[in-house]
């Protein structure tokens, strides 16, 4: 009887991701992906792209659109320059974050608002490829042709105020990053899409100072 | 100097500030219509704007949305611009108000309220009670209504064909004070600008966005 009950909320389980993401079916060997993520990951030193951010107002049926250029460099400095709807720029690095709005800047240090450095190492999981080690989450893995898909549950409470889950799709390529999809408890979501990818070309130091 | 001129300097200066104290004493009282300012109100049918709040040397930016829904009622949502909510408010037809999602970090009592009064002013909120009345000053009309505590001034030139600026004030003074640009009936105001004066250096300021950003 209780391998029965076992069986069946295992079968439901599976059935429950499917409908959850169609087209994906949950992988049953997670320590596989793990292994061939953690060494492509370990090859990326860098990454310039362009996005395409998308975020979606679900009771107001109303989409914001925004654009920009994306700098990564391994292991904690991101840049997001924002070209449209307006100029704005952030850039993360080491524990540091600078924002610059037109002419207001702002520095913040990201180890002395407890959000900001959770926020702060999402972004950073999820590109340089470390989201699967971070204890703030629990992951489950999902595949289709050509993407993974990484979901993300948050388990401390403060990112559980902010989000129900993180996703993120995974080129079977290269093992990079082509969307981060956040879902906020209230049914809004974000979508960064990251195209244009160029891996492992210089970077210089000046892309990601924080003046 | 003589002993009664100096009282008399001391007595004028005493009556200068308790009189400077209160702003609006110096007003006078005078026969206005309270709906003629209905035709300033700002239409915030479907509206997002770049939005700056300055407060005690923090510095916030984001986008910030307002959209009539189909039962009438008004949300306010503000976003940063990666996508992450800060809060979602929502103005029932009438009265009331209903808030959707706040952060943690802005959940307070006190923000809560001043937000939603600042956007109760710009939204014409409440500008049909019966203690209505008018004050003049040089040039300038302000229309008047009281509200749980505070009073709502729209203050327009003489003929109230134009609104010039709207404060929310106590008995005396004004606590806040916002300008809106590029008015009409038919379209959103392209600019507003906010200014809180018992919250020191407390200011908001939203740019209206084209359209292809919204969809």
């Amino acid at each position: 009887m209780i391998k029965s009950l076992g069986l069946l909320s295992f079968l439901l389980c599976i059935l429950y991701s499917e409908a959850q993401y169609p087209g994906y079916t949950l992988l049953d060997q997670p320590e596989t992906f793990k292994i061939s993520f953690t060494q492509a990951t370990g090859k990326t030193e860098t990454i310039q792209s362009d996005f395409k951010q998308e975020k979606s107002l679900s009771m107001l049926s109303e989409n914001i659109n925004s654009n920009g250029k994306f700098w990564y460099r391994k292991n904690d400095k991101i840049r997001m320059e924002y070209i449209q709807p307006y100029s704005y720029i952030m850039i993360l690095n080491g524990g540091k974050i600078y924002i610059k709005e037109g002419q207001k800047e702002n520095k913040i240090s990201a180890n002395s608002n407890k959000v900001f450095q959770q926020v702060n190492r999402i972004l950073i999981d999820c590109v340089g490829g470390s989201m699967l080690d971070n204890p703030d989450f629990q992951s489950r893995i999902f595949e289709r042709s050509g993407t993974f898909l990484v979901e993300l549950i948050p388990l401390t409470k403060n990112l559980r105020e902010l989000y129900k889950n993180i996703n993120i799709l995974i080129d079977k390529k290269d093992y990079t990053a082509t969307a981060i999809e956040m879902f906020e408890l209230s049914g809004d979501k974000t979508i960064i899409r990251f195209q244009n990818k160029i891996l492992n070309a210089q970077i210089d130091d000046s892309v990601f100072n924080i003046p | 100097m003589r002993k009664s001129t100096i009282r008399f300097l001391i007595s004028l200066n005493l009556a200068g500030t308790i009189l400077s104290c209160n702003q609006y004493r110096h007003m006078q009282r005078i026969q206005s219509d309270e709906f003629c300012i209905q035709k300033l109100r700002p239409d915030f049918n479907h509206a997002v704007y770049k939005t700056s709040v300055d407060v005690v040397g923090k510095h916030i930016s984001g986008i910030l949305i307002v959209k009539r829904m189909p039962d009438s009622s008004t949300r306010v949502v503000f976003t940063n611009e990666m996508g992450f909510s800060y809060f979602d408010f929502g103005f029932p037809p009438d009265s009331g108000f209903k808030i959707y999602l706040i952060v943690p970090q802005m959940n307070k009592s006190g923000v809560i309220r001043t937000l939603r009064k600042d956007f109760e002013l710009l939204m014409f909120r409440n500008t049909n009670g019966s203690r209505y009345y008018a004050l003049k000053d040089s040039g300038l009309v302000y229309h008047a209504f009281p509200q749980n505590g505070d009073i709502n001034y729209y203050i327009t030139d003489n003929n109230c064909r134009r609104l010039i600026k709207m404060q929310r004030a106590t008995t005396k003074k004004p606590i806040m004070e916002a300008f809106i640009f590029e008015n009409s009936q038919d379209i959103a105001p392209d600019s507003i600008s906010i200014r809180h004066f018992n919250i020191s250096h407390f200011s908001i300021t939203l740019k209206q966005i084209p359209a292809p950003a919204a969809q």
